[in-house]
């Protein structure tokens, strides 16, 4: 059965929440100091007629209202606006970069979920030196910025090692997967370990419960005893925390793409508000909203797969 | 129990080691002596010989525009003067000889410009008088908005003269427009092809018509200006380009370039932050040449209202400044003590004059005791000036830093108006922004070698860059006498007895005078070692070693 309602619910929080944040980026945008004119000029100083011009080509005099209305009826009508300091679509510009953002999200996603869970049901079910060694190793990695993880990560594996490029996406998939690993990896650090922390607390939690205790005296089968009374109990908040942190690597891959270099849509944005390219910050942020959006909505689907006795939609 | 203290412990170990790691990455050795300057600057690096499949050249950041009008920073230039050319050239040492066109002044107020024989952009077609009268037509419109137009002031009329001929008329004799020519004003784009671009040209989206060696592949606002070698080049006695592709690319940060740069993922750059100059000096990854520039670091005395108003404090400052400080921590030995407010790297012309005017000019060194003494006759210990800088510009940062311990070694207080790096512009463009605001820091440059270049926009009444109403009228005739003076000796002795007097009058006090910092990968050589890389074309000669 589709939840039509819950999707029709959804659909309209994601309209309002992508009102409110153009209007919040674009006044933010407004509000932040410096011209975008000092981009075109390289900080030197130009003739006033010179800047005039500029200003006129750009709407750049105009009040904020106006601006904001030639923002709001341009993307209706899908457009996103060009980029002052580029003179080039901002829906080209998006289209340029995204897949370099959304790989390098895909890849830390896969390894937050895949070795975070990993790291977390080892040590949740296995008691002793190794479940105490990453019990310690989590906790300071779950405290680690990406930031901090980049550059660690660049100094000992590109520049010591050599093992891995320091810098840049790449060509071709095989390439761009070697590329992409230390990125991902600084950015994937801190949500890995929070979410083995999690998992190792939740099966923890599981094996003590009655009826686990009761399907391994009756011997069952110990793979099928974690996949079936384990982990399948233990879903759930595995998922809740999941979702958060995936969702939350959206808004942190800025940070790792300006560190190793790679022309995502985060590096765009960062540099953009710099110049105060307003339609290019406009134009990405509401992407970054959309698709945090559709992420915690996915993650509300999951629930109701999950555990049946969660209605998709209702007030929990 | 004992097992989780020994876990603890080897993972604190290793944290430990991790960030000594990390740290002797960041910091790079202090027991290295600077060395000095002058003695290591060079003009040249040794021509390519081996080919060489696909450079990336890193840039401070992404390139905007590949449009000559609006090419005004370090990221355009460097783009723009690896593709395309000037009716005239200018040469790694600043001199100024042939480009496209050569030139004969008949009269001091007409240029006429003589296209030489088979020249022609990269589809083929041959550089026409007409496309030189459009694209220096379109440099001095005010409807295309350039930001050259100012120099073109002189101009009266533009017109091509024969089949291969154009003939500029002056209003004045204007000796300066030669040195403009031959640098990004005087690039020759071609009239149909702009035209057929519209406001694309030069854009992401559309694309732009050479001359040069190189061409433009692609552009992708993503994967940085593409370049390759012009098959059909019109200069003969040039060798096609050993390197089959250029790749110019912003990277964000000095750590990502040195560590891109020790890497090999980026194989040269032109850096401007040199924070870490001697870990790549140190380096066995890349060379690293140190050669003249034309940009000199120095303190914009932007008001005359305050103390700075008197010529003996701002020679007391001057003074009091601890150049050698800022030689060593804001340039780590990439800067030489300065003279002039031109940095030596000018000199394009009348050379040894230059070159022994400069000589013999004192060198501005630190000497407090007589600086405390201008302050006392000026009467103004205990006046307090403000200095505009950026704590998010680390150049502007070690030079206010400077001046703010010269400024109290001699009784001065000194306040800072911290801005934002993206509101620093402002102290340029807006006089309300400057309010309140006594000086300001800046790394400056005129178009071409000349001293007179950056000269002119500081000192004359009208300069672009006089914000304090300075005006000196013995200045300002030696300099319009120079602009009008066709003999490159005495226009360079005109240039020099401003140049001297300025270093008195100090309406600007010149900080350092930086040298060009050219990086390559050790497999490379040939790139233009001099600042001429920022007019003119500069990897003709890059290739392998």
């Amino acid at each position: 059965m589709v939840p039509w309602r819950f999707l029709l619910r959804r659909l309209v929080m994601l309209c309002g929440s992508v009102v409110v944040a153009s209007f919040l980026v674009f006044a933010a945008v407004d509000v932040a100091p410096g011209t975008p004119l000092a981009v075109l000029s390289g900080g030197r100083s130009i003739s006033p007629a010179s800047l005039r011009i500029l200003e006129a080509r750009y709407h750049l005099n105009e009040p904020f209202f106006t601006q904001y209305w030639y923002w709001v009826n341009n993307a209706l009508h899908g457009d996103l606006g060009i980029s002052i300091t580029l003179r080039e679509n901002v829906s080209t510009l998006i289209a340029q970069r995204i897949w370099t953002t959304a790989g390098l999200v895909l890849y830390a996603s896969i390894l937050v979920v895949v070795i975070g869970v990993a790291i977390g049901l080892i040590a949740g079910l296995r008691r002793g030196a190794l479940d105490t060694g990453m019990v310690v190793v989590t906790a300071g990695a779950a405290a680690l910025p990406s930031f901090v993880a980049a550059i660690v990560l660049i100094f000992v594996f590109a520049v010591r090692l050599r093992w891995f490029p320091a810098l840049g996406n790449g060509v071709g998939l095989l390439s761009n997967v070697w590329h992409f690993t230390l990125p991902a990896i600084a950015l994937a650090v801190s949500s890995m370990a929070i979410v083995s922390r999690v998992t190792r607390a939740a099966v923890r939690e599981e094996m003590g419960r009655e009826h686990v205790q009761t399907a391994v005296s009756r011997g069952i089968p110990t793979g099928q005893l974690i996949r079936r009374h384990v982990l399948r109990n233990a879903a759930i908040p595995i998922t809740t925390v999941s979702g958060i942190t995936v969702a939350s690597l959206i808004a942190v891959a800025a940070v790792v793409e300006v560190a190793f270099g790679l022309n995502g849509l985060g590096a765009l944005m960062v540099q953009s508000a710099e110049s105060k390219d307003l339609a290019v910050v406009q134009g990405i942020a509401l992407l970054l909203v959309l698709a945090f959006v559709i992420v915690n909505t996915l993650v509300d689907l999951l629930y109701a797969m999950l555990d049946p006795r969660v209605s998709v939609g209702a007030k929990a | 129990m004992t097992r989780r203290v020994w876990v603890s412990l080897s993972l604190a170990a290793l944290l430990v080691v991790a960030m000594a790691v990390a740290g002797c990455g960041a910091s790079a050795p202090t027991n290295s002596t600077t060395t000095s300057a002058t003695s290591t600057l060079v003009t040249t690096t040794a021509a390519g010989t081996k080919p060489v499949p696909s450079v990336t050249w890193a840039l401070y950041r992404d390139v905007n525009t590949l449009d000559p009008d609006f090419a005004f920073d370090d990221p355009e230039n460097t783009a723009v003067t690896l593709m395309c050319e000037s009716l005239l050239r200018q040469a790694p040492d600043g001199s100024v000889g042939p480009g496209l066109a050569t030139l004969a002044i008949p009269t001091p107020t007409t240029y006429v410009f003589t296209l030489r024989p088979g020249v022609k952009f990269w589809d083929g077609n041959p550089v026409t008088p007409a496309d030189v009268v459009f694209s220096i037509t379109r440099q001095m419109d005010p409807k295309v908005g350039g930001f050259y137009q100012a120099m073109f002031t002189r101009v009266q009329l533009v017109q091509a003269t024969g089949a291969n001929q154009v003939t500029i008329t002056l209003k004045q004799p204007d000796y300066w427009l030669e040195g403009e020519l031959s640098s990004i004003p005087g690039i020759v784009l071609e009239r149909s092809f702009v035209e057929k671009e519209g406001k694309n040209y030069g854009a992401p989206g559309g694309s732009i018509m050479g001359t040069g060696a190189f061409m433009l592949k692609s552009w992708n606002t993503a994967n940085g200006v593409v370049a390759i070698p012009n098959p059909h080049y019109w200069d003969a006695s040039v060798k096609t380009p050993l390197v089959q592709q250029i790749v110019l690319r912003g990277f964000a940060g000095t750590a990502s370039l040195s560590s891109g740069l020790l890497t090999g993922s980026i194989q040269g750059s032109y850096p401007t932050d040199l924070a870490t100059l001697l870990q790549l000096q140190q380096s066995g990854a890349v060379k690293v040449y140190q050669g003249r520039c034309g940009s000199t670091d120095a303190l914009v005395i932007c008001s005359f209202k305050g103390a700075l108003g008197d010529v003996r404090v701002r020679q007391a400052l001057s003074l009091a400044l601890d150049r050698q400080a800022v030689i060593d921590s804001v340039y780590h030995g990439a800067a030489q003590l300065p003279r002039w407010l031109a940095n030596p790297g000018t000199f394009g012309y009348g050379q040894s004059v230059f070159s022994a005017a400069y000589d013999s000019s004192p060198a501005m060194k630190q000497d407090v005791a007589k600086a405390k003494q201008l302050i006392q006759q000026a009467g103004a210990a205990g006046t307090t000036i403000t200095i505009g800088m950026s704590s998010g510009m680390p150049r502007s940062v070690g030079d206010a830093a400077a001046y703010q311990a010269a400024g109290e070694a001699i009784g001065l207080n000194v306040k800072f108006r911290a801005v934002s790096p993206a509101n620093f512009i402002n102290f340029f463009i807006d006089p309300k922004f400057r309010e309140g605001v006594d000086a300001f820091p800046t790394t400056n440059y005129g178009d071409y070698a000349d001293p007179a270049a950056l000269l002119k926009t500081v000192v004359l009444p009208d300069g672009s860059q006089n914000f304090s109403g300075f005006s000196d009228p013995k200045t300002t005739s030696l300099l319009d006498q120079a602009r009008s003076t066709a003999d490159p000796d005495q226009r360079a002795s005109l240039v020099a007895k401003a140049e001297e007097a300025v270093a008195q009058q100090l309406p600007w006090i010149p900080t350092v005078q930086p040298n060009i910092v050219l990086v390559l990968g050790k497999g490379l050589t040939g790139a233009v070692p001099t600042f001429s890389y920022m007019f003119a074309p500069w990897a003709n000669q890059l290739g392998g070693r």
